[in-house]
């Protein structure tokens, strides 16, 4: 090794070391970020068993809740396989129960028929598939 | 002679069974054929309707399920 590859060397090992911090700090802001977002209404629960996004989000949000929902969807994938049912029956069966029981009023929901609401007093009008 | 009043009255006669056996199988192939149109418009309203009843079904079957994987993976389902 020459001392300019050494130097090289160095150099790549200390930029993966910033760019692993960053993710780090990315990594422990995006729970914020996402509790934020949920907060003012620019994401919420879908009724597919999903986080949507109701505006345009940053790109760190997005990939924030792509993160969540393809954690989401490997949970399902393996309730659907224990229970011989389809990974697409798991996550609505999961919708409803989000609808019906966690978006707190003033948080934004998203029903089969594609329009965002914001959560009243009043419970869910649930889709007619949900158990009740 | 014979023959041909028999195949005069045969041709007399024979509008009304035409007609009548021209009908019904007119209104067969009608039948059949619009029925092979519709087959394929009614069958997705059906299936819906079936998948939404088996639906139903499976959403109660896994309600509990369902409601123990928001609580065992409560980073999953931020609020």
């Amino acid at each position: 090794m020459t001392r300019r590859t050494k130097i090289i060397s160095a150099l790549g090992a200390g930029m993966v070391l910033v760019a692993g911090a960053v993710a780090g700090v990315a990594y422990a802001q995006a729970g914020g970020l996402v509790s934020a977002a949920m907060s003012d209404g620019s994401i919420g629960e879908q009724a597919d068993g999903y986080l949507g996004f109701r505006t345009t989000p940053s790109s760190a949000l997005r990939a924030e809740v792509d993160a969540i929902n393809i954690k989401r969807r490997e949970a399902y994938t393996r309730l659907a396989a224990q229970r011989g049912v389809t990974v697409k029956d798991v996550a609505a069966t999961v919708g409803c129960e989000t609808l019906t029981g966690r978006v707190a009023q003033g948080r934004a929901y998203l029903l089969p028929d594609g329009v965002w609401r914001v959560k009243a007093a009043a419970p869910i009008a649930l889709p007619g598939y949900c158990a009740t | 002679m014979m023959h041909a009043m028999l195949t005069i009255r045969r041709n007399g006669a024979n509008p009304m069974p035409m007609t009548k056996t021209l009908l019904p199988l007119a209104a067969l192939l009608g039948v059949t054929t619009g029925g092979c149109v519709q087959v394929q418009a009614p069958d997705k309203p059906i299936e819906i309707n079936l998948n939404v009843n088996i639906k139903q079904e499976v959403v109660l079957s896994l309600k509990k399920d369902a409601a123990d994987l928001i609580t065992t993976n409560p980073e999953l389902f931020p609020q």
